[in-house]
């Protein structure tokens, strides 16, 4: 992966275990990198994803992450079964906050494969140095433009089609640079049919359009300084949703931010940045192409982040080390639904009530190598955090459900230890322990008659929700030979003042059809537990096996399952590389969960196992670098759907794929 | 910056990144021209804030007491020395529970008066027979604001006959009486703010009107209810009832649902019964209203619609 990127072809991605809870994987195809990255403990193992795939499958393939599905597209990540606001996700650590109040739209649509340069996933007890959460943090780090003197532009094109939603996917990457000037753009168009699933049904509603563009410019100040600005656009438009009773007619992001970079080796404070950044996301649900709808609706919302950052890695001595942040965001919220009726006036209410969330934040992250079979962490991480009503129609509308003041004054803290011992020189033991809190989200604060469509209910906030709080512990060990390396992780998580939802009989529904309205409240407590395990084979040197299993238990404090909890489930994958040639088969199996929230509306789901191919060459058109990969996913057609699927939509069938790219 | 200001839809916050921008490149550059250009922007600045501050420190006269009011009769009551002039804050008269504010003038000075005791007395003339209707007279002698605050239910339009209002002045500047009646001229509003029902429990008649919420103050959140009951006795004799309780369900005919943690309105004082209705979101609401006399049914029928 290092050195000149255009001689190697490869592996598209590439997982990185810098250390035994935090995974960060590099994706990049084309990189000219002058200095290694880090000089952390590498483990590298390739996903072959497809190119032109979303993040999202790249994503699923992750033994810490599931994806809840509600479409297609905007699969809302969830680190071990915690999801929206137990876990940040952040793109080059900026917090973007969706503008749906149905949550499709997380920050990880904004990101195309082709733009992303590292996925930082750090689970629960390492995973808040970025902001106070109980889960962890997604990090997705974006492409920064290569930088040479050559004064020449190069890049690729990428071209792929899939069958099974006769989706078209191009793409377009540009990189020029002085040497002092560097710049980076992309940008990429996807246009996907309702796709079938697996015995050939269409779904309906499964459709979307996208495009995205991202430029990123660069000036090297001096040899250690660099200032970098960044932009990134995303429009979508036509997007269905099946899960859902109403789709998207379109979803905009715009994402900008300003760095400062400063990097020199040898010195204490080695490397710090800082950051202004600003986004907004404007989201327009509508059922127009709904039919037999009661009565036609429209949701648009919208989200205003702005924020800065400083952060930066220091060496104390020989043994210490200490990364500092500290952040301030502020984000503002609104969303409305209208409804229209003939002969009527509109039907207009706020569903997020105008509301802001002003967030301070510090996080320290230390490190002391005892000795050398010693390794000691620490993490800290303090936030104060404001949330309120903006405007007096926000109020008004809260005062219904007997609230006058809305506002709430925070002090989340965060803290975790981990000691990681070499036991022996081919196995190493990790252990960890966290407290950690997180902020109730906006929707569970100000949420008015939100309607879920998975249990069927409206939910209303309750701008008194404590924040939740957990305890939590990570057990991992770490066997590494030459041809094998294996790590097996297992966790648990006690959360107290588990935000969920309680049945209010005395209220009634506004949604037509509802089953009722639930009030966002705190359980006593609920608890995680799970497992995960991955293993990664090179017998031969053109052999690569990949395996990993997760498994996870949820529990609420009356010993109820937790809704949205994957079953057991081993992706394995096996590769074959010869010359510029390679193979690959992948199965896929989950077991059945029959372990499963009825108060959610959740019903249990078959186990399933399905079977991916790929193969992929290299090779040369007009002295061109050009690679070119096919495949065929769930090769046997199974109609099946996953346990995170909400309204149990099947699937994709058998979906061939083809992908060009050409390197210029 | 550049970003700040694409981002920002307030046009304070735009000004503000634009100075900044300014004075970066001032900074920077070190330009002259900007320099100038800069000193220009922040003293047109000031002085817009001066002329905001000015326009706050207004000349302090007396306001109109019936700015934003409708008059809809005018006379002299004679004998009084008085000119009488009827005021409501709505556009036109309909019917229902109508507030009305009096202002009387001495009819040849043409000076205010503050102090007077009047008597109201609407009547309605459908040719074959006559009846009044509930009104309340003002609470004081001493005007408000100039402005005698009293009341007159309209239950029913001037489709069915000929209603007047006689108002007796008793002027206590000069201390002498008189009387005018004055025509008014009543619609059927769009929607109906005035129901009668029969009582099951005791068969008596039972008028009522609603006060509040109106259309136009109707808000998504707490809104005010007031609703008045008058009991009516005889032909001339309609006195305000506080003997029954209302149980108050609002609900969206459209759409079927209702709204949480309404406040049933209760007696306050002259058949005025006040509770607290919520507006879950704009549109259509229907206000089911259920009286009962202890725990005996008087009626379950009636409801007033409101549209905002």
């Amino acid at each position: 992966m290092l050195g000149s990127g255009l001689s190697v072809f490869s592996q598209s991605n590439v997982a990185q275990m810098s250390d035994d809870s935090s995974r960060s994987i590099e994706l990049r195809e084309i990189q000219v990198i002058t200095k290694e990255r880090t000089d952390r403990q590498r483990m590298l193992h390739f996903y072959r994803t497809n190119p032109s795939s979303t993040l999202e499958d790249i994503l699923a393939r992750l033994p810490e992450l599931t994806l809840i599905r509600r479409g297609t597209y905007g699969m809302e990540p969830a680190i071990r079964s915690l999801s929206g606001g137990q876990i940040n996700v952040l793109v080059d650590g900026m917090r973007i906050h969706g503008a749906c109040t149905d949550k499709m739209d997380p920050a990880t649509i904004y990101i195309e494969p082709l733009n992303l340069d590292q996925l930082q996933i750090q689970t629960g007890t390492q995973g808040f140095v970025n902001g106070s959460s109980t889960g962890g943090t997604v990090n997705l780090i974006t492409a920064a433009p290569s930088c040479h003197t050559d004064k020449k532009l190069n890049g690729s094109i990428t071209s792929g089609y899939q069958t099974a939603a006769k989706s078209i996917h191009e793409a377009l990457q540009l990189n020029y640079s002085t040497g002092q000037w560097s710049f980076l753009g992309s940008s990429s168009w996807r246009k996907s049919d309702t796709y079938r699933s697996g015995g050939g049904e269409r779904i309906a509603f499964s459709q979307y359009e996208k495009v995205n563009y991202s430029i990123t410019a660069k000036y090297q100040l001096d040899q250690y300084n660099s200032i970098k600005a960044d932009y990134i656009g995303d429009n979508g438009w036509n997007i269905g949703y099946p899960a859902l009773p109403m789709d998207v007619g379109y979803a905009v992001a715009r994402i900008g931010s300003l760095s400062f970079h400063h990097e020199q080796a040898g010195k204490p404070l080695y490397k710090w940045s800082a950051k202004l950044y600003a986004n907004q996301v404007r989201h327009y649900m509508d059922d127009t192409h709904r039919p037999n709808v009661p009565i036609h609706m429209d949701m648009p919302g919208r989200s205003l982040t702005a924020g800065m950052f400083a952060e930066g890695a220091l060496l104390l001595s020989r043994r210490q080390q200490l990364r500092i942040i500290a952040d301030a965001a502020s984000t503002r919220l609104t969303a409305s639904m209208t409804m229209y009726e003939a002969g009527q006036p509109p039907m207009y209410m706020l569903t997020w009530p105008d509301n802001r969330k002003d967030q301070y934040g510090t996080g320290l992250s230390w490190e002391f190598r005892a000795d050398s079979n010693w390794l000691l962490q620490s993490a800290l991480r303090l936030d104060y955090i404001h949330t309120g009503l903006t405007t007096q129609e926000a109020k008004d509308h809260i005062s219904i459900l007997g609230v006058t003041d809305a506002d709430r004054n925070e002090l989340l803290k965060n803290l975790s230890f981990t000691s990681t011992r070499k036991i022996n020189s081919w196995l190493k033991g990790s252990a960890s322990i966290a407290y950690a809190e997180r902020m109730p989200t906006a929707t569970e604060l100000y949420g008015f008659y939100l309607f879920n469509a998975q249990d069927g209910y409206d939910y209303l906030g309750n701008p008194g929700l404590k924040p939740e709080q957990s305890l939590q512990g990570e057990i991992s060990l770490l066997a590494h030979g030459k041809k094998a390396r294996f790590k097996a992780t297992a966790f648990y998580n006690h959360i107290r003042h588990f935000i969920s939802g309680t049945i209010n009989p005395s209220f009634s529904t506004m949604t037509i059809g509802a089953n009722g309205v639930k009030n966002f409240s705190t359980l006593p407590y609920a608890t995680l537990a799970g497992l995960e395990a991955s293993l990664l084979l090179k017998p031969v040197s053109a052999l690569d096996i990949i395996s990993s299993l997760r498994y996870t238990l949820g529990k609420d404090n009356n010993e109820d399952p937790l809704p949205m909890i994957a079953p057991l489930k081993n992706t394995s994958t096996i590769r074959y590389q010869f010359s510029h040639f390679f193979l690959q088969l992948e199965t896929e199996a989950a077991a059945n969960q029959h372990s499963v929230s009825r108060k959610y509306g959740e019903d249990k789901t078959d186990g399933y196992i399905l079977l991916h191919t790929r193969t992929g060459c290299q090779f040369l058109i007009a002295g061109k670098k050009t690679d070119l990969q096919l495949g065929i996913d769930n090769l046997l057609d199974k109609n099946y759907h996953e346990h995170l699927d909400w309204g149990n939509i099947k699937r994709p069938g058998r979906n061939g794929y083809v992908m060009l790219r050409l390197y210029f | 910056m550049l970003l700040f200001y694409c981002l920002t839809d307030t046009v304070a916050l735009q000004q503000l990144s634009c100075y900044a921008f300014y004075y970066l490149l001032i900074i920077y550059f070190n330009i002259d021209f900007m320099k100038k250009s800069l000193y220009l922007l922040v003293s047109v600045s000031v002085l817009c804030i001066l002329i905001f501050l000015a326009s706050c420190t207004k000349d302090k006269t007396e306001p109109n007491p019936v700015e934003g009011m409708t008059k809809v009769a005018e006379g002299y009551a004679t004998g009084a020395a008085a000119k009488v002039e009827v005021y409501t804050k709505e556009s036109s008269l309909t019917t229902g529970y109508t507030k009305f504010y009096i202002a009387l003038y001495d009819s040849i000075s043409g000076k205010r008066i503050d102090d007077a005791h009047i008597h109201l007395n609407p009547m309605m003339d459908m040719g074959m027979m006559q009846h009044s209707a509930p009104f309340e007279n003002p609470a004081s002698t001493e005007a408000e604001n100039h402005l005698f605050p009293c009341s007159v239910t309209f239950i029913m339009s001037s489709m069915g006959g000929t209603w007047t209002l006689d108002i007796e002045v008793h002027n206590h500047v000069n201390d002498k009486e008189g009387s005018i009646t004055l025509p008014l001229t009543v619609a059927e509003p769009a929607s109906s703010r005035q129901k009668s029902f029969t009582a099951v429990h005791n068969g008596a008649k039972y008028f009522i009107s609603l006060i509040s919420p109106a259309a136009t103050t109707s808000k998504v959140g707490i809104n005010d209810m007031e609703i008045a009951i008058y009991k009516k006795a005889s032909m001339m004799s309609w006195p305000a009832d506080s003997s029954l309780s209302v149980i108050l369900t609002p609900e969206m005919p459209t759409m079927g649902h209702g709204s949480p943690n309404n406040v049933n309105p209760v007696h306050v004082g002259n058949g005025h019964y006040k509770g607290k209705v919520n507006f879950t979101m704009t549109g259509l609401w229907r206000l089911n209203l259920d009286f009962m006399s202890g725990t005996s049914v008087a009626d379950t029928t009636q409801y007033f619609d409101v549209t905002f």
